[in-house]
């Protein structure tokens, strides 16, 4: 039987040192998921995460672990674990103490904690470390030993506060890859926070983004938080996009958008929100790698704006223009790199065609 | 050709004697003045105590021989039970010590927030006064219609007055007082160090507060517990002014044997005699509490360290 329940918080709300953190928070995390807290430093996520696994007292607000209120259970009781950012693993235990050392205060028997824990010895590749103490392992091993620790009692919950934020790029890709596969064998639920937007697009299941004041913006898939977000907080923190300003005109039929000295731009409402009005100002998204560039005029685009190259960064799989436009806004685009001999090459200052389909963009409220 | 590459290789280094001019002596030289000061003030009087503790002194005080005798006198019924008295009442002190230092340095550590810095600065502050000033504070407020007996007797807890001076009860009290600090300080600040994320961790992994005390707490705290137990227990066991000024006449100490031979005539070789067998059951008991307290140590851990 797989051990996993979902997490459920109704308007929790926290403040520490009279500063708001957490702001009226709901949250239902389905059981057996991978889900990522992003958002930026020091927006409260870790709070967040305290307080799910109880190392914080809630102000106000209530925490379901399944359908059990567990907003006043101590720490020690909750069937939740977290791997600490800074792996606190205990120094004067070695690492077979360490991962056994939740159970043995519960009482546990000793044959059977030998076996479990050379189990998931095994299982993490860390066997041959078993009398090492933490101080003598590196980064990577000690990361699987917090991690280790942390499952071998069966949690219902696991909280992961930026595991990986110690580790090398390489290594973290490593990790990222048999942390989704622990998942995907565990079936646990597992919460985790980070600032990284790559982590947690390559990881989540599903995602919330918070902000500076401790509110969630959005939930979602990873497709849709990046495709579709609701506010320019979420367009701009996950992801790179550029913004421009302007009024929207002509809800009913052909909707377009006018950007002062730009022009009109055609525009898409797959959906109607409340905030649209005739003439309203709107923000309006474009991903970099959503727009084509191209010195020659091209035809079957909805949309086409002019700019001049200002420079150009080189990123391997992709290469990056950063445009002026005649107004003096700053515009970014990606265009993969399929080629090594590309029939038309973009140099410093040329002048250059930008284009866009209408159904590419996202409207947000200004 | 040759010659000209091996001229531009860095010299070989040559072995010189100790430089205080040069960069890589300059750690020895900034312990030398402590080497110095521990040679003639300590080691120096040590040995001077066991070759003197082996004179054989004439009636006029000069060194006539070597004998063995004076180690005869002192081992005696009354010495050695004045010996285990000093052991007692160290081992009595530093155990009192702990079991208040501990808690007040968890509370200052952890709880302290912003008047951590506030209330070790009241530990300090009577450190500022000289010591006979405590004692004479200490006469206040426990002689017979002092603070302390009168306050009894106002609660109506006593019907007469205590006779709490001259008493073993006032011995340990003032022991206590003078040298809490020293327990106090070094746990605290070991406990400041400590690393809260593995207390976190510990009782996330479900282990009560007790278990998280026992498994990670006190063990990891425990080289500051045994400094702290050495920093009151070696000198209680040698105090002699408290007894002195608070124990009446009642009861004696090492530390008052000591100064009674040394200070006596022509006796300073006993007492130089007696101070070496107080050594050594010195060093024989730290010895002890040392290894007790590695067993100690595994016991509270009870299965977590296999």
């Amino acid at each position: 039987m797989v051990k996993s329940r979902s997490i459920r918080l109704a308007k929790l709300t926290k403040s520490i040192g009279g500063s708001q953190i957490i702001n009226e928070v709901d949250l239902h995390i389905p059981s057996g998921e991978f889900f990522a807290l992003l958002g930026p430093s020091g927006c409260g996520k870790t709070t967040l995460l305290r307080l799910i696994g109880g190392l914080e007292k809630v102000d106000s607000g209530k925490i379901f672990l399944g359908d059990t209120d567990i907003t006043d259970l101590p720490v020690h009781k909750r069937s939740i674990n977290i791997v600490f950012q800074n792996y606190a693993l205990f120094p004067h235990l070695d690492v077979f103490d360490n991962i056994a050392y939740s159970l043995v205060v519960q009482g546990i028997p000793k044959e059977e904690i030998e076996r479990r824990v050379l189990k998931i010895l095994k299982a993490f590749h860390i066997e041959s470390h078993i009398f090492k103490y933490p101080a003598q392992l590196s980064g990577g091993q000690q990361q699987r030993v917090a991690l280790a620790r942390a499952i071998i009692n069966e949690p219902d919950v696991l909280l992961l506060d930026e595991p990986l934020a110690a580790l090398d790029f390489k290594l973290r890709e490593k990790m990222l890859i048999e942390l989704i596969e622990l998942q995907d064998k565990l079936k646990t639920t597992f919460i985790y926070v980070t600032h990284d937007q790559f982590e947690a697009l390559t990881l989540a299941d599903h995602m919330a983004i918070m902000n500076h004041s401790g509110e969630i913006e959005q939930i979602g898939t990873p497709k849709q938080i990046y495709e579709f977000p609701v506010s320019s907080f979420v367009a701009k923190f996950v992801g790179t996009t550029n913004l421009l300003q302007g009024t929207l005109h002509q809800l009913g039929e052909d909707p377009y958008m006018e950007v002062p000295s730009l022009g009109k731009f055609h525009v898409e409402i797959p959906q109607k929100k409340e905030w649209m009005s005739e003439g309203c100002d709107v923000s309006m998204s474009i991903r970099p790698e959503k727009i084509f560039i191209s010195k020659k005029p091209v035809k079957n685009f909805s949309n086409t704006l002019t700019g001049t190259v200002s420079s150009i960064v080189y990123h391997g799989r992709s290469t990056q223009y950063n445009l002026l436009l005649k107004d003096q806004t700053r515009l970014q685009v990606f265009e993969q790199n399929e080629e090594h001999f590309p029939q038309e090459t973009i140099d410093y200052d040329d002048e250059v065609f930008l284009y866009w389909q209408k159904e590419n963009v996202v409207l947000l409220e200004k | 050709m040759n010659e000209s590459i091996i001229s531009t290789l860095p010299k070989r280094k040559q072995l010189t004697l100790f430089n205080p001019f040069s960069k890589k002596d300059i750690p020895f030289a900034i312990g030398c003045p402590a080497l110095i000061w521990q040679i003639l003030f300590f080691y120096l009087p040590i040995l001077i105590m066991i070759v003197s503790s082996i004179f054989l002194l004439s009636k006029e005080g000069d060194v006539q021989g070597v004998t063995l005798d004076h180690f005869r006198a002192c081992l005696n019924a009354m010495h050695f039970s004045i010996i285990f008295r000093s052991i007692g009442v160290a081992l009595l002190t530093a155990l009192i010590c702990l079991l208040i230092a501990f808690p007040f340095a968890y509370f200052l550590a952890f709880r302290g927030g912003r008047y951590k810095n506030l209330l070790l600065f009241f530990l300090i502050v009577p450190f500022w006064t000289n010591f006979l000033l405590h004692v004479c504070a200490w006469f206040f407020v426990l002689e017979k219609n002092g603070f302390l007996n009168n306050l009894l007797l106002s609660l109506n807890l006593v019907k007469e007055p205590i006779h709490f001076l001259n008493s073993f009860f006032s011995v340990m009290l003032m022991m206590t007082y003078h040298y809490l600090p020293f327990m106090i300080l070094p746990i605290y600040s070991s406990l400041e160090k400590f690393n809260f994320s593995l207390y976190e961790a510990s009782s996330d992994l479900g282990a009560t507060w007790i278990q998280t005390l026992k498994t990670v707490l006190i063990p990891l705290t425990m080289p500051a517990i045994r400094l702290g137990f050495l920093l009151v227990y070696i000198p209680s066991f040698g105090e002699f002014a408290i007894p002195e000024l608070l124990g009446g006449d009642k009861y004696y100490y090492a530390g008052n044997v000591v100064t009674h031979y040394m200070l006596g005539e022509h006796t300073a070789p006993l007492g130089a005699a007696f101070t070496v067998m107080c050594s050594c059951f010195l060093v024989i008991s730290i010895g002890l509490f040392l290894w007790l307290t590695k067993k100690l140590s595994k016991f509270l851990m009870g299965g977590c360290q296999s």
